[in-house]
């Protein structure tokens, strides 16, 4: 199950690594733990895209896999050419790579289309209630694939 | 074979380099025995490694043993191949012999008979005493020696060398070394070929039922072992690998029950490190070993590898993996393992793995990258344990100290509870410790959040452990048995004495007194705390855990080296995120010490990390305490700044009752006795904006006002003592800034305020808003940021834009209105008439003006008519105006001059007008009405009175 998504911005004037979009998916009132997660993931975005001689012929993907194997959840990361990260926590700890790849895929194509709105400024926030609940329907795909 | 194994591991300690068998013929060994000895290690020898690569050893240690030596006789034949490893390596055989007749005779055939059906590797180091003055003996030791060359060495192969006591030749060391050498390559080569094809044949078997993992593990260890007497380590650790793959391959055999191991006392201190931890033969199981042992046996020998190696960061990497994948065994088999087995285990086994890493870690010796990776790996598993420790500590009820952040609940809450087959009970005698224990739970009341902020805590636990507790608990009726095993059955897989709290043992634990039988009851909060702390000094039988979980002082010193040592080596990997975070962490504790200072220091860097990269969320949770730690230090301008950050978060993530609290905060620190006023950057909470619409216009000189906009982001009202506001002339840097200023307190409301400037008069040029400055009590405030009609948005926090816009626009003098006479034409002496002058405002307004007359010598105002004011068309017709008289009025306004000065009306402030002036030429010499012909004395000075009103 993923519990939570975010969007994290690339520099835009001083600020950088700012969060866009954060959703959590969790019952409990407890978000900002998976923000700290996904603020704390930034930290491997960051290597990953430092160290391209690590990443090898992963250099011109845009999925960069798993970021953070821990006991109890991932967190995997994807990097647009524009170099915005979309993160996902999720607490399945059997997910199939091909699965994630194709979540960030759907993720990636909503994301543009917010930011294709004539009313959004890049680097701002996304507000947009139509992109939540899109959000919201490709998390909930993404669970109902991955436990058939 | 595997009845060998006890001795297998007491030779294979025994053996840790390869021998060298003298055979020492002629009774020379201690003659030479120095010299041979020094020359170990052997520097440099050229060895094969398993592919047959030719590898060069630096320094390959061997030992020099007589074949007359206990240790090399007396072994049985059967033991030989089993344990190669252990036997010579190579045979030098010492003779010497100064008679051709004795070596033809006796010596001779003795060698032959030592060298003949052996399959070892030998050569002769035929030793001459004879002395070089002594040309007799010297020749003969040459004869004799020639001799032996011609009978023992080959054209294949050299097998004899000359040494002469008195004078060794220069090259003899080196041809010994190099003797030596060859016949320890050719005797490896022959062993490893050996053991391989021994072991090929194994594992063909290796699916076949009468496959024993016991003997192909035997064989391969022997050869691993034998690569590392050859100081080829990486063959070594190749071999361990393969055994390692291939143990998981036997143990994954599906309807294979084996014991997992684990239940002795002490299992729960891990021995990844230590491969001697027990004997093997102990811990053999059918035709394997058990897993629990054996996994951690592979692994320390491994990594010893490793650390030979030189690769304590591989042992770091591999340790890290090893211990989430043997964790995650523990929890298959937690419900047969001791109480909290795993998370003893992790917590022994990361500790044991930082400790023998970071010793072997030489700082700067490998490249930055491995470096970086290193620190992150010791990183990772100092928070590992970290993380396993606090879940112990939460356990016995330290829980409520445990500080309710973001990072320890996003691993805390994530990290099921332990899941025992029976979840321990209360031992009979605990109802001091439990009353103790129930203390200790009233007393710890989470500490207020300063402001008064009220949070729902974030969770450290999974579920309710008071639930999950007595859920797991020996039920009440045995008709929950099966639920409680999950329908497991019991039976042999737990033993007695390894589970102290099994059922049935709770069942009869009937307690007289007033400590009433837990069994009828569910267990109270207290109480599973007093359980699980019984539980788990069963479980610990390490000393310095058992210490660290035994008071809270104790707990917090391990709490605080660990927290430290990740967030240590987090920063050493440019882990900066994790590092700062764990830094806050420690802030915590430091805080909790009254040590402010070093608590305000960490949670500064934790706040510059949130706010630089605007995760105002999680910003919003450490703030509070920042602004705390700075309220207690006295640090007023830190702790404002603090307020005004809090105030300029996003609205939604503080109550509008907390936020009132933060300004309330401001404006007290600000009107209270602070020795010097305070500078405070205020941009984030107070911005501005000129006006929409163009630019004000303004001539050279004049005055005016300018009306601007500013959003406050504070709560209720704010009154500023004062404001500021500096104009920044746009292409014309030398200008300088020039100040708006206003010294009369001003309200701000929240949202937006307009205010009007007075705006003194200004040089030609275009400007725009530059900075707001001001001050509320003792505190200065400066804001740098536009507003782009808006509220200051949260996410342009310490972001300045320049505005563009010009705001106001000053002008080059220019003629600002035209006068012209309304009739030119002769004025009659003594006679009073109007002469009318119309006035054009040339874009611009002219309230305020005041029309200054100088009639000149020879013109007099008459004064006895007022002066009139009227509209003016330029199509008013000529002729009206010149039949105009005396009297004649229509529209007019009376206009009053004083002192020759006539103050315009505001209805002709923008029109153009006419106005009428009654003169009279005065004349003595001409006689009343009489023509003058045209007059020109009327001397007109416009003025325009520059007044402080709007225009």
């Amino acid at each position: 199950m993923i519990v939570c998504v975010a969007i994290v911005g690339h520099q835009v004037g001083n600020l950088a690594n700012n969060p866009l979009y954060i959703q959590s998916f969790t019952d409990g009132d407890d978000a900002l733990k998976l923000h700290h997660v996904v603020h704390c993931s930034l930290d491997v975005v960051d290597e990953r895209v430092n160290n391209p001689k690590k990443s090898g012929p992963m250099l011109n993907e845009t999925y960069l896999g798993l970021l953070y194997p821990t006991e109890n959840y991932k967190v995997y990361g994807y990097l647009t050419n524009t170099k915005v990260k979309f993160i996902s926590v999720t607490t399945d700890l059997d997910v199939k790579d091909a699965d994630v790849r194709n979540f960030f895929r759907k993720f990636h194509a909503a994301y543009v289309d917010a930011v294709s709105n004539p009313f959004h400024v890049p680097g701002k926030k996304i507000t947009s209630k139509t992109f939540a609940e899109r959000i919201s329907t490709i998390v909930k795909a993404f669970g109902l694939s991955s436990a058939g | 074979m595997a009845n060998f194994l006890a001795q297998f591991q007491t030779i294979k300690s025994s053996s840790d380099h390869i021998v060298i068998s003298v055979e020492d013929v002629s009774g020379l060994w201690p003659t030479v025995k120095k010299g041979f000895e020094e020359r170990l290690p052997f520097k440099r020898a050229c060895l094969n490694n398993k592919t047959r690569n030719s590898v060069f050893v630096e320094n390959l240690p061997a030992e020099f043993i007589l074949t007359t030596d206990a240790r090399l006789r007396s072994r049985f034949p059967h033991e030989q191949y089993l344990f190669w490893f252990r036997e010579p390596y190579a045979t030098i055989i010492l003779v010497t012999c100064e008679d051709l007749d004795e070596f033809k005779t006796i010596l001779k055939p003795r060698l032959k008979l030592i060298v003949q059906n052996d399959e070892r590797e030998w050569f002769i180091v035929f030793v001459s005493r004879a002395h070089p003055s002594n040309d007799q003996a010297t020749k003969m030791a040459k004869k004799v020696y020639s001799k032996l060359e011609v009978d023992f060495s080959s054209r294949k192969r050299e097998r004899c060398c000359k040494l002469d006591i008195h004078s060794p030749e220069a090259n003899f060391w080196e041809d010994l070394d190099f003797k030596i050498v060859e016949s320890i390559r050719n005797t490896l080569d022959r062993r490893v070929q050996f053991y391989e094809d021994e072991l090929r044949k194994l594992s063909e078997q290796r699916f076949m039922p009468v496959w024993n993992f016991c003997n192909f593990f035997i064989l391969k260890e022997s050869l691993a072992f034998i690569f590392e007497m050859a100081q080829l380590h990486e063959d070594a650790l190749r071999e361990y690998d393969e055994l390692e793959l291939c143990y998981s391959e036997t143990v994954n055999v599906p309807g294979k029950q084996r014991d997992f191991g684990g239940l002795e006392r002490g299992d729960e201190q891990a021995a990844l490190l230590n491969s001697g931890n027990k004997p093997l033969n102990e811990i053999v199981q059918d035709d394997s070993f058990r897993e629990f042992e054996f996994r951690q046996y592979l692994f320390a020998c491994q990594s010893k590898l490793l650390f030979k190696l030189n690769r304590p960061y591989e042992v770091a990497s591999r340790g890290y993996s090893f211990i989430i994948s043997f964790s995650k065994s523990l929890t298959s088999y937690e419900s047969i393992l001791p109480f909290c087995m795993r998370e003893v285990w992790v917590v022994t086994a990361s500790l044991a793995l930082i400790g023998a890493t970071s010793s072997h870690y030489k700082e700067g010796l490998v490249a930055l990258d491995v470096e970086k990776e290193f620190h992150r790996l010791e990183g990772d598993l100092y928070s590992l344990c970290r993380l396993k420790f606090m879940r112990l500590a939460y356990m016995v009820g330290y829980g409520t100290y445990l500080e309710r952040s973001p990072v320890n609940s996003a691993s805390l809450s994530m990290l099921p509870w332990p899941k025992p087959a029976v979840w321990p009970s209360i031992p009979p005698d605990a109802s001091s410790e439990v009353l103790a224990k129930e203390k200790m739970i009233l007393q710890a009341s989470p500490r207020p959040k300063h402001f008064g902020i009220q949070r729902k805590q974030l969770p450290l636990e999974p579920s309710i452990l008071l639930r999950e507790a007595n859920r797991r608990r020996a039920s009440l009726s045995a008709g929950n048995m099966l639920e409680i095993f999950d329908g497991r059955p019991i039976d042999g897989v737990v033993s007695p004495s390894n589970k102290p709290h099994t059922a049935a043992m709770v069942r009869t634990n009937s307690i007289p007194g007033n400590f009433e039988s837990s069994i009828d009851r569910p267990m109270r909060l207290a109480e599973i705390y007093v359980a699980a702390e019984h539980a788990l000094r069963n479980t610990i039988s390490n000393p310095d855990l058992l210490k660290s979980l035994s008071s809270l002082e104790e707990f917090e010193q391990k709490y605080l080296e660990l927290t430290k040592g990740a967030a240590d080596n987090y920063h050493r990997s440019w882990w900066k995120r994790h590092g700062v975070v764990l830094d806050g962490e420690i802030a915590a504790v430091s805080f909790g010490h009254g040590n402010f200072d070093l608590a305000a220091k960490s949670y500064e860097k934790v706040c510059a990390l949130y706010a630089g990269e605007g995760w105002h969320d999680l910003l919003a949770e450490v703030l509070p305490n920042l602004a705390e730690c700075q309220k207690i230090l006295n640090d007023e301008a830190g702790y404002l700044s603090s307020c005004v950050r809090l105030l300029s978060l996003d609205k939604g993530l503080f109550l509008n009752k907390e936020r009132q609290a933060f300004q309330s905060e401001v404006v007290r620190l600000a009107h209270s006795e602070m020795k010097q006023p305070v500078p405070l950057d205020v941009s984030s909470l107070i911005t501005f904006s000129g006006n929409m619409g163009p630019p004000v216009k303004l001539c050279d000189g004049d005055p005016g006002t300018l009306s601007v906009n500013i959003w406050s982001g504070f709560p209720d009202d704010i009154t500023l003592d004062s404001l500021h506001l500096t104009l920044t002339a746009t292409f014309n840097t030398d200008e300088g800034v020039k100040a708006l200023k206003s010294s009369t307190p001003i309200v701000l409301n929240p949202g937006k305020n307009t205010i009007t400037l007075a705006l003194p008069p200004q040089k030609p040029g275009s400007y725009v808003l530059g900075v707001l400055t001001g001050q509320i009590g003792k505190l200065k405030f400066r804001s740098h940021s536009f507003s782009k009609g808006g509220p200051a948005e949260s996410d342009d926090f310490m972001s300045y834009e320049k505005p563009v816009r010009p705001i106001l626009k000053v002008f080059n003098p220019r003629p600002l209105v035209d006068l012209t006479a309304a009739i030119s034409s002769a004025l009659l002496i003594n006679e009073p008439q109007w002469i009318g002058i119309i006035v054009r405002p040339i874009d611009y307004s002219l309230k305020g003006a005041v029309l200054h007359i100088d009639t000149g010598p020879g013109l007099k105002i008459e004064e006895s008519h007022a002066i009139e004011m009227e509209s003016h068309t330029d199509v008013m017709d000529k002729t009206t105006m010149e039949n105009r008289s005396l009297g004649e009025k229509n529209n007019c306004h009376s206009l009053k001059i004083e002192d020759g000065q006539v103050e315009f009306p505001d209805w002709a402030s923008e029109t153009n007008s006419v106005m009428w002036i009654p003169v009279r030429a005065v004349s003595d010499q001409l006689p009343r009405g009489s023509s003058s012909g045209a007059y020109s004395g009327l001397y007109l000075i416009f003025m325009y009175c520059r007044l402080m009103t709007d225009v």
